[in-house]
């Protein structure tokens, strides 16, 4: 392991030189953890999540954290997060749809104890019947916790949006945890190129008493809610208590948009800004739709894409400002409920424009093709099925 | 700094609450208390919620009057009768998910003993049957099974008491409890057997009618955490509401369980043994 | 521009994944770009095994398995003979003036598939890879050096010291995370060669003389040739 050197949090996230590799999402991830000084990193296998892990045990071992462990279950990692956060370290777990909802428990309660962690997320198939592939259906799990819910399309998105959230987690200002979603084995398990900073630069520490809830470690009086829970009160107490507590942690979630501006460029990436219809998605079917702006573009149609990096917050204002013309909203997902739509849907006015689908399940491949029905059916064009180049 | 956060910055006195002024005055922050003298200094909790008569609530607080440092402990709690009142101490306490405490507090010491590696800071778990034998019993065993150093204390009313009277695991065979219509179908766990064999290195069971035994056992229970392992003490503390004790027979019941099942039983690791053998010829280091 | 979409059929034990890595690797040596995606299964000997690799001069974004491939390699004749394959028939969703690299000596494909394939103004090479693979390095797990040498030996997309590069990087680099189905099969294969080295060399040999078959057979593609 090279000896690295603390350097500003701003220069490593924007200005630090960086080097091509190329490699798997897992490796990605934990590229990010490695350059991110974290004290503790807690795991629990499942498919495909466990790369990650193994990968981050790995860096554990040639001491880049400093502890480092495989929990008994989900419920009892994501709760030991919540001790070691509580307890003032930096810490790090990732999971995928059963180990997501196994531990959803903890994981939802973690903004209301202020637990800014960061938590990879490489979706996977949750319901029966079993299954490992990537429908990515639990990200919609998360969009009521009051955490944070990025969304990366790619091995890239991987790395940036895991070594920001440990500083976007913890500004004072937000304070709750971060979710790091991503399809698995797309993106997981496949390749791509990886622009990383030094390998001998780290992140600055944690400072715990940064805080607006301060740790619980005897060396600051601890925070007063704990002990003024509202179970202990009176109804009207109670309700009081837990709604402005709960409105903090939603306004939290709002201020963490400008440090989404800051760090990844904003919430949204558009391409072809003055298309007639628009692609909206987000992960790797943001990788599809950009596909499809290229076919559209080879045929002569006036397509574009907005990506969404950031869930939640969702970026109602800007998404509203750039489809404000569109003649139709293509919005392909890689589940069955369609979040994104409904998300996209619930932000515009012109939500009649929207188009929810095509999506894909089961963790089934979503091809541009499918994409390109919707693109003619939006301009109106009947075509042989025959397929495109 | 344990005892540097507890203190009240000079000039402030007039401002603060006369309990913590009374408290940091005459409290037991960096003093050697004996349990005895309960009544006679300002205890970490005074005020609490629970049921009049309730001997968990007592056993509570002779619990908090046996800290060794109380300025630098950290209590784990989960839902329950207990948490009423350890939310209510003058020590920090964390309180989770239902059944969490045991995973919460192997994060929280992990990362106190990675800021903090000089410093002795303890954390014990206060919890009831049901967070640590039943929801939460995968995260008690792993923690024992990992080694992870801090104490876990079962208050075993032998009921869900906060949430009505229901059954729980460690309900005695036959009992007629809500959930359990027609009585209890198995056996009380022998939680203590469990203890020692997921590797606990200090292992207690005990009715509380003796407060000296009481404070001596969670004395050694949290020392023997700090420096060796999982430490465990099963105590009875009675639900006098749903067992339909009348509160003057608390004692006395909890007296005909120690000697049925609960009589106070000890078993500790050589090394623990040897450690306070050698601690208990000279208590004055027992606070150091 | 050239964009390959490439699908590769085979069995386990074949090295299809292994392949695929070698296929991307040797594309990001050359400072071009691939993405592939291994089958998501579990993966058995002699069962039926997918990997998708997607190679192009430009970026690529295109995630998941291919289903519309422009290019499907065969590396086993069981794929068609016995349908040993998840995409059944072997060349559905091929894109019109597409490749298909068949590890056979004879001609396998039915007839009524020569139909399709003529239709679709598929170019259909029949490569006696695993014959090759015994002939030069003595193993028949060469196969899947055969069939990756004969397809840059067609598309001449990358030069052959960026495979060199990717088969070292596979065969000799730490960097590659396999199965530990495929780490014991390196070790059987170790023994067989008894040095990495001759292993590595064996390799580069196959794929050179799937090169010349490209070559001497007129199989070259025209644009890759001016370039």
């Amino acid at each position: 392991m090279p000896e690295q050197r603390v350097v500003d949090a701003d220069y490593l996230l924007l200005e630090a030189p960086r080097e091509r590799k190329f490699i798997t999402g897992a490796q990605a991830m934990a590229e990010a953890v490695k350059r991110a000084n974290v004290d503790i990193a807690i795991a629990y296998p499942i498919t495909p999540q466990s790369e990650v892990m193994h990968l981050v045990g790995d860096i554990w071992a040639q001491g880049y954290l400093k502890d480092y462990y495989r929990a008994e279950e989900e419920y009892g990692a994501m709760s030991a997060i919540a001790g070691a956060v509580r307890g003032g370290a930096r810490a790090f777990s990732a999971t995928s749809g059963p180990g997501l909802l196994r531990g959803l428990e903890a994981i939802a309660s973690w903004p209301g104890h202020r637990i800014p962690a960061v938590l990879g997320v490489l979706t996977r198939v949750v319901n029966a019947p079993l299954s490992i592939q990537p429908d990515n259906v639990e990200i919609s799990y998360l969009l009521n916790c009051g955490m944070v819910v990025l969304h990366a399309e790619n091995q890239q998105d991987v790395f940036d949006f895991t070594l920001a959230s440990f500083i976007i987690s913890e500004k004072v200002d937000v304070y709750i945890p971060i979710a790091v979603c991503t399809e698995g084995f797309f993106v997981t398990h496949a390749k791509g190129y990886v622009n990383m900073t030094p390998e001998d630069m780290k992140l600055p520490p944690r400072d715990p008493y940064k805080a607006p809830v301060p740790p619980t470690d005897c060396e600051i009086p601890p925070a007063r809610i704990q002990r003024d829970a509202p179970v202990q009160k009176s109804n009207f107490m109670s309700y009081l208590i837990h709604a402005v507590w709960q409105q903090e942690i939603w306004a939290s979630n709002r201020r963490a948009m400008k440090y989404i501006y800051k760090y990844l460029g904003g919430p949204i990436e558009v391409v072809n800004p003055d298309a007639e219809v628009f692609v909206v998605a987000s992960g790797c079917a943001a990788a599809q739709g950009r596909e499809a702006v290229r076919y559209a573009q080879l045929e002569g149609l006036n397509v574009g894409l907005v990506k969404v990096k950031s869930i939640c917050p969702f970026p109602v204002n800007e998404v509203r400002q750039v489809l404000s013309k569109a003649k139709a909203i293509i919005v392909p997902e890689h589940n069955i409920v369609g979040w994104l739509a409904k998300e996209v849907k619930a932000a515009i006015p012109n939500s009649d424009a929207v188009i929810g689908g095509p999506r894909v399940y089961g963790g089934m491949t979503l091809p541009v093709e499918l994409i390109m029905e919707k693109v003619y059916d939006a301009f109106g064009i009947k075509k042989e099925k025959k397929v495109v180049v | 700094m344990g005892l540097e956060y507890v203190r009240i910055s000079p000039g402030f006195e007039k401002y603060m609450p006369k309990d913590y002024v009374d408290l940091v005055q005459y409290g037991q922050f960096g003093k050697e208390i004996d349990v005895q003298q309960l009544g006679q200094f300002k205890e970490l909790v005074e005020e609490h919620p629970m049921c009049a008569g309730c001997f968990m609530a007592y056993f509570v607080r002779v619990f908090y009057a046996s800290l060794p440092k109380p300025e630098d402990t950290i209590v784990i709690g989960t839902a329950g009768c207990a948490r009423l009142a350890l939310s209510q101490a003058a020590v920090p306490f964390i309180y989770g998910n239902y059944g969490d405490t045991n995973a919460v507090a192997s994060g929280l010491k992990r990362a106190l003993s990675i800021r903090f590696p000089d410093k002795e800071k303890d954390v014990v778990v206060i919890a009831g049957d049901g967070g640590l034998i039943d929801i939460g019993f995968g995260m008690t065993m792993h923690s024992w099974f990992r080694r992870e150093k801090f104490t876990t204390i079962m208050v075993d009313n032998e009921v869900y008491g906060n949430t009505g009277g229901q059954e729980s695991g460690m309900s005695p065979r036959g009992v007629q409890l809500k959930m359990a219509p027609k009585g209890k179908q198995f056996d009380k766990i022998n939680a203590v057997e469990l203890a020692k064999v997921a590797g606990c290195v200090y292992v207690a069971k005990l009715a509380p009618t003796n407060p000296k035994r009481i404070a001596k056992t969670v004395r050694r229970a949290i020392l023997a955490a700090r420096h060796f392992g999982p430490t465990f003490i099963h105590a009875y503390t009675s639900c006098n509401i749903e067992y339909s004790i009348p509160t003057e027979k608390v004692l006395e019941d909890a007296r005909k369980r120690e000697k049925q099942d609960f009589g106070f039983y000890e078993w500790m690791t050589d090394e623990v043994k040897e450690f306070f053998e050698e601690l208990e010829r000279k208590p004055e280091e027992v606070k150091a | 521009m050239k964009r390959y979409n490439i699908r590769i059929a085979g069995v386990g034990g074949q090295g299809v994944v292994t392949s695929a890595h070698i296929l991307g690797n040797a594309m990001s040596a050359a400072g071009k770009y691939a993405t592939l995606v291994p089958f998501f299964g579990s993966e058995k000997r002699m069962a039926p095994v997918e990997a998708y690799v997607r190679v192009s001069d430009q970026p690529i974004y295109e995630v998941g398995e291919v289903v519309y491939p422009n290019v499907i390699m065969i590396y086993h004749p069981q794929v068609i003979t016995h349908g040993k394959s998840y995409t059944m028939p072997f060349y559905s969703g091929l894109k019109e003036n597409g490749l298909a690299i068949i590890n056979t000596d004879v001609d396998i494909v039915p007839e009524e598939d020569w139909v399709v394939l003529k239709e679709l103004n598929t170019r259909v090479y029949m490569f006696p890879a695993t014959k090759l693979a015994l002939d030069i390095a003595g193993t028949e797990l060469a196969t899947n050096m055969a069939m990756i040498g004969l397809f840059f030996g067609i598309t001449r997309i990358v030069g052959f010291e960026h495979i060199e590069q990717a088969v070292k990087e596979r065969f000799l680099g730490n960097t590659f995370v396999a199965s530990g189905g495929t780490t014991a099969l390196d070790s059987a294969i170790e023994k067989k060669f008894k040095k990495k080295m001759e292993l590595l060399e064996k390799n580069m040999q196959v794929i050179r003389e799937a090169f010349k078959v490209a070559e001497e057979r007129g199989w070259v593609e025209e644009e890759a040739l001016t370039t």
